[in-house]
């Protein structure tokens, strides 16, 4: 079993205050990834519990072990970096057995251990090969290798595809995917790019100011955010939130909750209807024509700018006054703090 | 045309400063000329014949130079790399300590040297003073033949050791961390990191300093000329000092040209060496 448990995690650098009090229960076996903006602490909320930076107050457990003062290479877990740091002047095998080498695991144990990840990840050609001699891709696998090896209780990737190119990241993204598949072990994943959360997790913590603003299924933080933080976050292209009392325009609605300030609505669920009485009008100030479909940016009569994803095949005119149409369903309604208010809070 | 003209005043000079004197000195190291009499005579290899198979002292001197670049170089590359482990990293006052140990390097070499020889007075230095209060009877540093070696040395090595220092400091800033953060994460001790990712990874700024301080260390005069002139009993006397004493105190142009002919090739002959040997510990 090799759950991690934070309780109360924070961290301060001087006086700045990096991560505040972050509790998070992560199950054995899965996949979790931590995502935010820029600056929000996700990487060193990974460094934490690796080890490599202390806490400053909090618990961290690994396995039901208390780790506070368990040095990196004894808390049994392995990390990917972002650079991922192979060393550049040892080869792809000595690189993926140097963590072996140090433990002085007998040679012909770690020869078998690296030939088996090298196996893995198809890495065999490889490994005498210097790093500089492999392309992004590859350098990406051997550090993958590299953690492999060690056959660690909870694997740490710290955004490993995002040095490498669009078509790439998603070939990575699968061979992750596949990984944990066959592997069945802790993986904790930080990424900004919230395709790759919603893509690889089983469940996706959301990070803002070294608070975690939600935990969920990304099916959860999608269809239900907690705040219009998540909701922004999580969906591209980003949910439109607009004054609340344009709700009864998007759709039919028995009421609108009382305490609502906002509606949020993503732009895939807008439907382009013609501009009559009773819906929310617009003007098309801009259409992007991605091929699957069209984004529309459409300037609201109440001043505020909407996204549509629009997948007919004639589009509206740059200028064209549009109507837009939701399902009541597809709404979702922040307070003036800008919390969800829930579904049985607003159907009463 | 226009690009002759734009790399004229470079090439001119290079022409008249360096070319020149190059060639005049490889003329010269074939002559028999005397400063004073200006008279110059062809003699061939005669002064290269003389300096390798006929003066003793020649060979004294390069066993002087050769010395002094053994006991100059390790010992200030291993301080350097040491001040440079401690200094690379911030904290609290470390500006204050790499200007503290670079700041001899920009010291007048004559100044420097002045207050050493002041320091290493035989009764009354100061070195000797604070010896004695621990009850250490120190020997006469620069009047003994090999503490005068060793005194030369060492204060050329504290004098020195900031340049090479700020150049192991460069090179460790430009190791990126994560290096050290996988090599902990998968167990390496400190000694261990060091050893297996840090040391290789200087490899190509250990060469250069190697080069460059071993050049330095045969082209030492200033520090020689204040502290020991060359003595005693010749013990400090090294190949730079004794070319300025053949060709500006004895006026053998001739034969100083030579020895600086010799000098060269054998600096040179040494750096492709320390080049070839890191070549092959690279592969």
């Amino acid at each position: 079993m090799t759950n991690v448990f934070l309780k109360g995690i924070e961290k301060r650098f001087g006086s700045v205050e990096v991560i505040r009090g972050v509790d998070l229960q992560i199950d054995d076996g899965e996949f979790v990834v931590f995502v935010g903006p820029s600056g929000c602490g996700k990487s060193t909320l990974l460094r934490l519990i690796s080890g490599l930076e202390h806490i400053s107050a909090g618990d961290i457990y690994i396995g039901d072990r208390l780790v506070n003062e368990v040095q990196p290479a004894q808390r049994g877990v392995a990390m990917v970096f972002q650079s991922y740091a192979l060393y550049p002047h040892l080869t792809v095998r000595d690189n993926m057995g140097f963590g072996l080498k140090v433990r002085k695991v007998p040679p012909a144990e770690r020869q078998r251990r690296i030939g088996e990840a090298a196996a893995t990840l198809k890495l065999d050609a490889l490994l005498d090969r210097y790093p500089r001699e492999l392309s992004g891709g590859q350098r990406q696998r051997v550090a993958i290798g590299r953690a492999i090896v060690g056959h660690p209780d909870v694997f740490l990737f710290d955004e490993p595809l995002s040095n490498l190119d669009a078509e790439l990241r998603v070939h990575m993204r699968s061979e992750i995917a596949a990984l944990h598949k066959r592997l069945a072990t802790t993986m904790i994943y930080v990424t900004h790019d919230q395709i790759e959360a919603m893509t690889l997790a089983d469940k996706i913590v959301v990070l803002r100011d070294g608070r975690v603003e939600q935990v969920g299924s990304p099916r959860t933080l999608y269809e239900n955010p907690a705040n219009i933080f998540v909701a922004q976050f999580i969906g591209s292209p980003k949910m439109n939130v607009l004054p609340a009392d344009a709700a009864p325009l998007l759709a039919a609605l028995p009421a609108t909750p009382p305490s609502a300030e906002s509606v949020g609505v993503r732009p895939e669920h807008l439907t382009v209807v013609s501009p009559g009485e009773g819906v929310l009008r617009g003007e098309v100030t801009l259409c992007e024509y991605t091929g699957a479909v069209t984004l529309l940016h459409v300037a609201l009569d109440g001043g505020h700018d909407c996204l549509v994803i629009y997948d007919e095949r004639e589009m509206p005119g740059v200028g064209s006054v549009i109507g837009l149409r939701a399902e009541g369903q597809n709404l979702h309604f922040f307070n003036q703090h800008g919390q969800a208010i829930l579904a049985s809070a607003h159907s009463t | 045309m226009e690009a002759w003209l734009f790399v004229s005043p470079s090439a001119i000079g290079f022409l008249i400063f360096f070319l020149g004197p190059l060639c005049a000195v490889v003329y010269f190291s074939m002559t028999e000329w005397n400063l004073l009499t200006q008279q110059a005579a062809f003699v061939g290899l005669a002064n290269f014949k003389n300096a390798l198979l006929e003066n003793p002292d020649f060979w004294h001197v390069v066993r002087n130079s050769v010395i002094f670049a053994l006991g100059l170089v390790p010992l200030n590359m291993a301080l350097a790399l040491t001040l440079a482990l401690a200094l690379s990293r911030p904290f609290f006052g470390v500006v204050f300590f790499r200007t503290v140990f670079f700041a001899p390097v920009v010291t007048s070499a004559i100044a420097w040297a002045i207050v050493w020889k002041f320091l290493l007075q035989g009764e009354g230095g100061f070195i000797n003073q604070m010896l004695a209060i621990v009850g250490i009877s120190g020997p006469n540093w620069l009047r003994e033949p090999n503490w005068a070696m060793a005194a030369v040395i060492v204060t050329r090595v504290i004098k020195m050791v900031g340049l090479n220092m700020i150049l192991y400091i460069a090179a460790l800033q430009a190791i990126p961390r994560d290096y050290e953060a996988a090599a902990r994460l998968e167990g390496a001790s400190r000694w261990q990191i060091f050893r297996m990712i840090i040391w290789p990874l200087l490899a190509p700024t250990t060469l250069i300093i190697m080069v460059i301080t071993t050049i330095g260390s045969f082209k030492v005069f200033d520090h020689i000329y204040q502290m020991t002139g060359g003595g005693p009993e010749n013990g400090t006397l090294v190949l730079a000092f004794y070319i300025y004493q053949q060709g500006f105190k004895f006026f053998n142009i001739g034969y100083a040209s030579a020895l600086a002919m010799i000098m060269f090739v054998i600096v040179m002959m040494l750096t492709i060496v320390q080049v070839m040997l890191r070549r092959k510990g690279a592969e």
